[in-house]
């Protein structure tokens, strides 16, 4: 296993450092040390020093992150161990050491365009062409549906159209093994599409993600616009095409990680959540928010998923909350799952509806 | 042990504690094997493998910690109590390998007491998590040391921790009510049910501090403070220590102000400079005072006058307060010492009457047997009776010696002179990073035959020596 130089100074830098600990959420739910970014770091420095192998057990161990970007958030000299753990998870496929439940889902995704392994069942009904592209991604589309985003589009006369055969962004292929060629295939497939309309509406923020950042970074060439469904939202309330009433409801936002870190995005969604009604923040919110799902993880540690889900209702019950609002469509799935009595979970989209 | 029995072992762990709760993977081992001290990380640096333990365990109760307990005591196989590993004397790492009980999955928060002011928690909870619950009713634990974040509430007791703000509320043995304990022999066993009593000796102090060579500590009662309505902040230059030291200690007899930190000449010109900002020469201290927004003014005021008299150059707010928001910036790679350079700090406590001659004493000792190192210090904690010496030694990675064996020795060697020398002139072995292996060997020079006491109660409590051995000097 070759570390870039980069890669190695950082993980020289994160192995004796436990700095960011209180902040993983897969190390809140585990309790285990190996679940920290010291941790993968000291095993992997170990590694670069031919110390031990680069074997199933480490590797296991660099599936055994989110990616959320917690510790990096933390990290006030700038640290990155997001950054070497996706380098490493490539280095797991360049060496053909991929973890067999990693492979399935790259096979999936190669296979039928999702890792899930989903058929393309064309439920979504026909849209006319526009030049207003609603992506509604990989999850949403194999496990859920955007129907009431859609919704919330169509109250505010936006011309848009979803695709039935929409192409995988490349999230989940960038997730599981990094920069390889593969993942920029995918990127750049994807992208062919989008370039037939001038502007991309993303309900699922790991897929703004990659084409607001990884798309440029890879020399990947977007010529439409691409926005976030929370932002475009937030400015069809501003702009008065989505009149929505303001109400007594006290909303509490659960900021997703990708939003609020990697997209830097987190107003929107406190600015629609105060015209339909009261903002009511919860303990780590905004860029220090707390991961509440990951649907890719949850294929292979579900139970360790859920209480990331459950951990994160215990900041919301502390708070007080009322309604929990999410902007992701994986935390959704698994606090729903998870919800405790006496609080509502809300997509979004569901609040903004209630108060049209 | 021969392959059948380690089976029988393992298996024995895992009805303890569930399977997925007792690892034998590498990548267990490995992390539970280096700590924050520099021996096992330039270990590690080096390539090489620190001792490592044979299964790691994740209790999740005492319940579940006195049934490991139990195999061990049955096999006599060491445990080695785990809590984050932010511990800098080597007490968590499983030198004889065996077991390596971590807690941090016993990190339940029971209950934040508004009436009695206090947060029930197992001992395996980050304390910033507890610092959080606190945060969410209003409270603050006001425990800020720069491990706050990565560790846990069971560390910090294991090892006498002390925060920033030590002066005015305590170190960790002031702030915990009441412990569950579970002894190496499986007993689950609680303390008084408040810490001041007639009751006889403190049980609560017995096992503060021992590093789990005792038993393993597996819940606590936390104490929690109000939010201070006014928390003020004033940065001061000194011309001298001694002047500092005068002016600390006078100060003391009138109000303990929550932070109070001096700095000697060389780590103002260094990470003061560096962090805070203050370019001036002298010797920087900071004083922060909290509570009643209107004794905090009556407390400014006398702190104005007092430092005044030993002519303390007043630098305002400012400094402080990036100090407060930087406190624990200091301690993050790129502002913190690291590999390849050889460094330790020698934290040692004496009243006031002493603990000037043993900085000086420290000072002179390591650089002129060492040259190659540089010492800086800062005062961090303050008592009406004396203060601590927070003594850095820094050796730079190109004088360190390449070969381990060589480094390790070069290592030893400076800690045995920067605290034969604290010993020598009235100081304690350790203010608060605790023994572990790394001072082990001098407990019996600081101690003489006191230390048959504690040998006493560790041969009552563990007979079989399984309880962290090698750490404490036990």
């Amino acid at each position: 296993m070759n570390f870039s130089n980069k890669a190695k100074e950082h993980i020289d830098s994160c192995r004796f450092c436990w700095m960011c600990h209180h902040v993983c959420p897969i190390g809140n739910a585990t309790g285990l040390e190996r679940n920290t970014a010291r941790a993968r770091a000291l095993g992997l420095s170990l590694v670069a020093r031919d110390a031990v192998e680069y074997s199933d057990d480490i590797i296991n161990n660099v599936y055994e992150c989110s990616l959320c970007g917690g510790c990096m958030t933390d990290c006030v000299t700038g640290w990155d161990p997001v950054m070497f753990t996706k380098e490493a998870r490539l280095g797991a496929a360049l060496d053909g050491k991929l973890p067999p439940y990693i492979m399935t889902m790259v096979n999936n995704l190669m296979e039928k365009g999702n890792i899930y392994g989903v058929e393309n069942e064309n439920k979504i009904p026909d849209f006319p062409e526009t030049d207003t592209l609603f992506f509604i991604g990989e999850d949403t589309r194999a496990k859920g549906c955007a129907k009431e985003a859609a919704e919330v589009l169509k109250k505010a006369n936006v011309d848009f159209t979803i695709l039935k055969d929409e192409p995988n962004s490349g999230y989940s292929m960038d997730f599981l093994i990094g920069a390889a060629a593969e993942t920029k295939a995918v990127m750049e497939n994807c992208a062919k599409v989008l370039n037939n309309y001038k502007k991309v509406i993303c309900y699922d923020p790991q897929d703004a993600k990659v084409m607001m950042r990884e798309y440029k970074e890879w020399g990947i060439e977007l010529k439409c616009e691409v926005v976030t469904f929370t932002k475009f939202v937030s400015d069809l309330i501003k702009d008065g095409r989505l009149n929505v009433k303001k109400t007594d409801l006290v909303f509490t936002p659960q900021d997703s990680p990708i939003l609020a870190r990697d997209l830097e995005e987190t107003e929107p969604v406190r600015d629609i959540l105060s015209a339909i009604g009261t903002v009511k923040e919860m303990l780590l919110n905004r860029q220090y928010t707390m991961l509440a799902g990951n649907l890719i993880m949850n294929e292979y540690m579900p139970n360790v998923i859920t209480k990331v889900a459950e951990n994160r209702w215990i900041n919301a019950k502390n708070a007080d909350a009322k309604i929990l609002v999410t902007t992701s469509f994986a935390e959704y799935t698994k606090l729903n799952e998870t919800k405790p009595e006496g609080i509502e979970l809300m997509k979004l989209e569901e609040a903004i509806l209630k108060c049209l | 042990m021969t392959d059948f029995l380690f089976d029988v072992i393992a298996t024995e762990l895992e009805d303890a504690v569930g399977r997925e709760n007792c690892s034998t993977r590498t990548i267990d081992k490995l992390t539970h094997s280096v700590d924050y001290f520099w021996l096992s990380r330039m270990w590690a640096d080096r390539g090489l493998r620190m001792p490592e333990g044979d299964f790691i365990v994740a209790p999740k109760d005492a319940k579940e910690v006195s049934a490991v307990l139990k195999i061990a005591n049955y096999y006599k196989i060491p445990v080695t109590t785990w809590g984050a590993g932010g511990g800098t004397q080597g007490g968590a790492i499983p030198v004889c390998g065996g077991i390596v009980l971590d807690t941090k999955r016993m990190n339940k928060i029971y209950d934040v007491n508004e009436q009695g002011m206090y947060i029930e928690c197992g001992t395996g909870a980050i304390y910033k998590h507890i610092e959080w619950a606190a945060n969410e009713k209003g409270y603050a634990t006001m425990h800020y040391p720069s491990s706050l974040t990565c560790s846990t509430v069971g560390g910090f007791l294991a090892h006498r921790g002390i925060g920033v703000s030590s002066t005015k509320y305590g170190k960790i043995d002031d702030m915990v009510l009441q412990m569950e304990v579970v002894l190496p022999n499986g007993d689950i066993i609680e303390t008084s049910p408040a810490p001041k009593h007639a009751a006889g000796p403190d049980l609560n102090q017995i096992f503060i501090g021992s590093e789990g060579t005792l038993g393993v500590m597996t819940k606590a009662q936390m104490r929690i403070y109000e939010q201070p309505e006014s928390r003020q902040f004033r940065g001061f230059l000194f011309h001298n220590m001694t002047d500092a030291f005068n002016a600390g200690r006078e100060l003391l007899q009138k109000f303990k102000p929550s932070v109070m930190r001096l700095y000697d000449e060389a780590e103002t010109a260094s990470l003061i400079k560096k962090i805070v900002g203050v370019e001036k020469k002298g010797a920087f201290m900071n004083i922060a005072i909290e509570g009643v927004k209107e004794m905090a003014d009556l407390e400014m005021k006398i702190l104005l006058e007092t430092f005044a008299k030993y002519g303390a150059e007043d630098l305002g707010s400012e400094y402080g307060e990036k100090w407060w928001k930087e406190k624990i910036t200091f301690f993050y790679p790129g502002h913190m010492m690291d590999i390849p350079q050889c460094f330790g700090t020698m934290d040692t406590i004496a009243p006031y009457d002493k603990i000037e001659k043993i900085y000086w004493e420290m000072k002179k000792a390591i650089e002129t047997n060492f040259p190659q190192a540089k010492f800086i210090a800062h005062f961090s904690h303050w008592y009406e009776w004396g203060c601590m010496i927070y003594d850095r030694f820094i050796v730079d990675g190109k004088d360190v010696p390449k070969d381990p064996h060589e480094a390790f020795r070069l290592h030893q060697a400076i800690w045995n002179c920067g605290v034969r020398t604290a010993l020598q002139n009235g100081g304690v072995v350790n203010d608060h990073h605790g023994v572990g292996i790394k001072l082990g060997r001098l407990m019996k020079e600081q101690y003489g035959p006191a230390m048959q006491v504690f040998e006493g109660i560790k041969k009552q409590l563990d007979p079989n020596g399984i309880m962290n051995p090698f750490k404490l000097g036990l």
